[in-house]
């Protein structure tokens, strides 16, 4: 679904991302670790054509994404709050994003129904800006959206940080669920091993911008990446 | 037996040791404290990082500074030729408070309030009143500080000195700047307790009221029932004394109420939900950019820089009466050349204030339309709709100015064309150059955040632009044939729209990596 080409990226002389070729096939759940400033952010807004890549290129399903606009309506992201529109309240952002995914009303319900767990009342229908929500909430708001349309595949940045335990473990039901029914590729950045570890089939670790860990087998994962990260 | 004193006294010592170590680590915090904030400002987005926009405002302020010191040495002449009074002194300090409440006036809308810095230094470990005397002190160092003594001291050398003597003339000099310091504190505690409620502007206007009753209806003259004031301090130092304990007083009301609100919830307040659902109905007729205006038009009215550009729009409106009525620009046959500029202003007002900044509006959420499909070129064609309907709509406000003549109907109508023709698409072009990140929460009032020099030069070509159509066809042939090219020219650029606006959505699209970085600060 989602392949990678000989990805570069330079900053003047600093090389942040350096990504020889790496292929994600459909519905995978493929997770990234690494340390701080090993790349991760970077890979992912390439993938998203936010940042210019100095070299190589990113297809998804055959299409340069610099070059073409139509998988933008097949790939849900969330990253930052620079994703969101922070001025609205989160039931006018929905409704917006519904509009611009032409969705009916009643999918746009049916969608925000399965995230009813995970909002826990406290983001629908409450008068409040996306801005003054807290930190975890916002980034409920984020999920939801990125998750929203039917997209093939959701890239979603450190999704379990600043989320309560409970909500970290909604948040992976949802995830798997979505996977299982709808076949959507999921490509998750995280700091938490055991979420990672539990989730996805496939883990890469990066340093220094270079892929030095592709794991696949579920059962030797925990165990290399608690060695690496010293654990 | 002779332990005990000596004991007493080591305590002692140790104390004023360790009083004096603590009151020399407080000094060296607010040296710290001090290089922190000249830091911020040199390095704040708000300082426009360009040097060129830095130098232009610098010259700027030492041209206002300038002038008013200029104003303060040709005070006792103008009062004296212009007002032809014989007594100049008397004069002045007749007219004083009204110099006081106008100085009310402009510090409610141009003073700073100091507690946005609050939010760095609470958490550190310095004691609070020492933070607050600090920010208090810093909002004290400001030009405004300043108005009064560039104004007032060359009067005091020429008229006061002279005639009462130089003591008389510190007295009468100090008397006015603790006045005019003392608003400074008082304006402090005032616009963080009121602002932006009724009583506020209740307050404002009562003054204004109070100002206007006195001049304009004579029902009593405010100006002589405080002059006695003044013309006590030049004979006696007690009203020096009472102001000075005033300003000292306005100090400590600004202080403690600083002092007893030191916390975030107090000082920065949540902003409600007050507009919910006020969609612009007109705007959903346009598919993905009519929803995308209308999600501007949210953004406009949820933010406290675009509120304020929008208020200043509809007081523009009125700027046709400053031209219109005047006589200098009436003339025999015809009408004046300047009202092409203002007509093009007043249709335009909106357009050119807003379109200025076009994306930096959308500063902290633009990869959010990078990620929609086809979500930047959506973007700019609903800020275009936008910018269509707001000049509609001043369009329409300003047809009253028919009262003037129906030329002046005429003449909006043509430059309101020229506008949606051709100024619409000159602002969108050259603000695309390096657009800057802004914080939009902030209030307009001399903030330059995301300004740079692109917009201080874009108001040539803004002005030019009618007159470069409208004056060979003015001149050679005759007024209403200029007007008649100005109109048809818009209407050329309004029919060639979908090419014009392609420019424009191409250069984002070409740009867009430099833009969603620069926007994310990661330049």
């Amino acid at each position: 679904m989602i392949k990678v080409e000989g990805l570069k990226k330079q900053y003047k002389e600093a090389v942040v991302l350096d990504v020889e070729s790496l292929e994600i096939p459909k519905s995978e759940c493929f997770g990234l670790v690494g340390n701080n400033g090993a790349g991760k952010t970077t890979l992912f807004r390439i993938m998203l054509d936010l940042v210019r890549a100095s070299a190589g290129k990113v297809t998804i399903e055959g299409n340069d994404v610099s070059k073409t606009e139509d998988w933008k309506s097949r790939v849900g992201a969330y990253l930052d709050e620079h994703m969101l529109l922070s001025y609205l309240t989160p039931d006018e952002y929905f409704e917006t994003l519904r509009k611009i995914y032409r969705l009916s009303e009643a999918d746009l319900k049916l969608h925000l129904e399965n995230f009813k767990e995970l909002f826990n009342d406290e983001i629908l229908g409450k008068k409040k800006y996306i801005r003054d929500l807290s930190k975890g909430n916002l980034k409920k708001v984020g999920i939801a959206a990125a998750m929203m349309g039917h997209p093939e595949a959701v890239l979603l940045d450190e999704p379990f940080e600043n989320l309560d335990p409970s909500s970290q473990n909604r948040l992976k039901k949802l995830i798997l669920q979505s996977k299982e029914n709808s076949k959507v590729t999921f490509l998750i950045s995280s700091h938490d091993l055991n979420h990672v570890t539990e989730i996805c089939d496939r883990i890469v670790l990066l340093e220094k911008g270079k892929v030095i860990k592709d794991l696949n087998e579920k059962s030797l994962m925990s165990e290399e990446l608690n060695t690496y990260f010293g654990v | 037996m002779g332990l005990l004193p000596w004991l007493l006294l080591a305590i002692f010592r140790t104390k004023i040791t360790f009083n004096y170590l603590l009151t020399l680590i407080q000094s060296i915090m607010v040296v710290e404290l001090i290089r922190l904030e000249l830091l911020k400002s040199i390095r704040s987005t708000s300082f426009a990082k360009s040097a060129l926009v830095a130098v232009f405002l610098a010259f700027l302020a030492l041209l206002l500074l300038s002038y008013l010191v200029f104003f303060g040495i040709f005070l006792k002449a103008i009062i004296e030729k212009g007002f032809e009074s014989t007594d100049a002194y008397a004069t002045l300090s007749g007219v004083m408070v009204y110099f006081f409440l106008f100085e009310f006036m402009y510090r409610y809308f141009v003073q700073k309030l100091p507690v946005i810095e609050l939010e760095r230094f609470l958490h550190l470990p310095i004691k609070k009143s020492n933070i607050m005397h600090f920010l208090l002190g810093r909002s004290f160092v400001s030009p405004l500080t300043l108005i009064a003594p560039l104004l007032f001291t060359p009067f005091a050398i020429q008229e006061i000195a002279p005639r009462f003597g130089s003591g008389a003339a510190w007295s009468w000099l100090f008397c006015i700047f603790f006045t005019s310091w003392s608003l400074h504190w008082l304006m402090l505690w005032f616009k963080q307790k009121f602002e932006d409620s009724l009583i506020g502007i209740g307050v404002v206007f009562a003054l204004l009221l109070i100002g206007a009753g006195s001049t304009y209806y004579g029902w009593y003259n405010l100006g002589s029932l405080v002059k006695p004031i003044f013309d006590w301090s030049l004979a006696s130092p007690l009203p020096v004394v009472v102001m000075g304990l005033i300003f000292l007083v306005t100090y400590w009301l600004a202080y403690t109420y600083y002092y007893s609100n030191a916390y975030l919830e107090d000082l920065t307040e949540e902003e409600n939900v007050r507009f919910i659902n006020q969609d612009l109905g007109i705007f959903s007729r346009f598919g993905l950019a009519g929803e995308l205006a209308n999600l501007e038009w949210k953004l406009i009215i949820r933010h406290k820089k675009s509120r304020t550009y929008l208020m200043l729009a509809g007081f523009f409106l009125l700027y046709g009466l400053i031209f219109y009525t005047n006589p200098v620009y009436k003339s025999e046959t015809g009408f004046s050349h300047m009202f092409v500029f203002v007509g093009s202003f007043i249709t335009g007002i909106f357009m050119l204030q807003y379109g200025q900044l076009f994306l930096s509006w959308n500063s902290a959420n633009f990869d959010f339309f990078l990620q929609k499909r086809t979500g930047i070129e959506a973007l700019v064609k609903g800020k275009y709709l936008l910018f269509v309907v707001t000049s509609c709509l001043c369009l329409l406000a300003s047809v009253p100015y028919a009262y003037f003549g129906w030329d002046i109907l005429l003449i909006h109508l043509v430059t309101f064309l020229f506008n949606m023709g051709v100024i619409m698409h000159l602002v969108i072009y050259l603000s695309l150059w390096k657009p800057k990140p802004m914080d939009i929460n902030k209030g307009a009032m001399f903030n330059y955040e995301g300004v740079g020099i692109a917009q201080f030069l874009m108001i040539i070509p803004m002005i030019g632009a009618p007159y470069i159509i409208y004056l060979p066809f003015a001149l050679l042939v005759n007024q209403y044939a200029g007007l008649l090219a100005l109109g048809i020219v818009g209407v050329v650029g309004i029919l060639a729209f979908p090419y014009l606006s392609k420019i424009s959505i191409d250069k984002v699209l070409q740009n867009r990596y430099e833009i969603s970085s620069s926007f994310r600060q990661e330049l």
